[in-house]
């Protein structure tokens, strides 16, 4: 099997409490300079990005493809899904900061297959995304489905 | 204090043919983002994925972190120049990640750079989530 690499570089000026860096896409371009802090990742995000938020992105786009890879796979492709992510991160006593969960919604419009089809679909997915299989090792993982 | 982030998809049809959209960021700060099955495994084509979105917020993380770790010490950083390359292989998994930085840092040796930056590679929140990755690696050096 082919094996794929994505790249990302940040450049970071000054401490943590006052500085600033600036993250690019650097394999796809398809976004560069987005601007983070350490205030806008844990407080108000002030239309700044961060590494969670960018996380809350890859997970929901990660069980997204899986999802409508076992649609498929069980003969009723999607015709639409929406998913959204929500990642959770907190202060855990004696280990700092920490991604504690995420929380998967998926609606689907799906010809041909029912609630209980497309629930058993949303759980296959959550054990196919291979994030979701990295983010169960310290976190917790919930996933709800339902047609729309 | 717990602090939620939130990101949406919309995808449509199968996973070969179809395509998705990573809408825009919750913060706003990106998007909306195209996404496909075929720019995710073979040429990016302009397109982000999941792997590269991990690879931005592990080198991001990384960097705050080890900021964090410089200024502690008493050796603020003046500049530091992170990336991070996430591997994906289909039907296995994230195999690896590989993260590089380097740093200008006034007053500190390459020894103490190399140490500082292996402590932000093990504490920062986002290689705490990615822990079960079988191989994380660090290249640190001072610029």
């Amino acid at each position: 099997m082919p094996r794929i690499t994505r790249e990302a570089e940040i450049t970071w000026e000054g401490n943590v409490a006052r500085g600033s860096g600036a993250m690019t896409a650097a394999s796809s371009g398809a976004f560069t300079g987005l601007g983070y802090s350490a205030p806008t990742r844990i407080g108000n995000p002030e239309g700044k990005t961060s590494p969670e938020e960018l996380l809350a992105a890859a997970h929901g786009g990660c069980f997204t493809m899986s999802l409508a890879s076992e649609l498929t796979k069980g003969g009723t492709p999607p015709e639409h899904l929406d998913v959204s992510c929500v990642i959770t991160m907190d202060e855990v006593e004696g280990k700092g900061h920490q991604i504690v969960h995420s929380e998967i919604r998926a609606l689907g419009v799906v010809p041909g297959c029912d609630e209980a089809g497309f629930a058993q679909a949303a759980e296959a997915a959550d054990a196919s995304c291979p994030f979701s299989a990295l983010l169960r090792a310290s976190a917790t993982v919930a996933v709800t489905a339902s047609l729309s | 204090m717990a602090t939620d982030r939130t990101a949406a998809v919309t995808w449509k049809g199968s996973l070969m043919e179809g395509a998705g959209t990573i809408h825009e960021a919750g913060s706003g700060a990106f998007g909306p983002l195209d996404v496909s099955w075929a720019s995710r495994a073979e040429d990016a084509n302009g397109k982000t994925s999941p792997e590269e979105l991990i690879a931005a917020a592990h080198a991001a993380c990384f960097a705050m972190a080890l900021s964090h770790g410089l200024a502690q010490a008493g050796t603020p950083a003046e500049q530091l120049d992170t990336s991070a390359t996430v591997t994906f292989q289909p039907g296995v998994g994230i195999t690896r990640v590989a993260l590089t930085v380097r740093g200008s840092v006034p007053g500190l040796d390459e020894a103490g750079f190399v140490a500082q930056a292996a402590g932000a590679k093990d504490g920062c929140p986002v290689s705490k989530a990615l822990a079960a990755v079988p191989e994380i690696t660090l290249d640190a050096a001072l610029a």
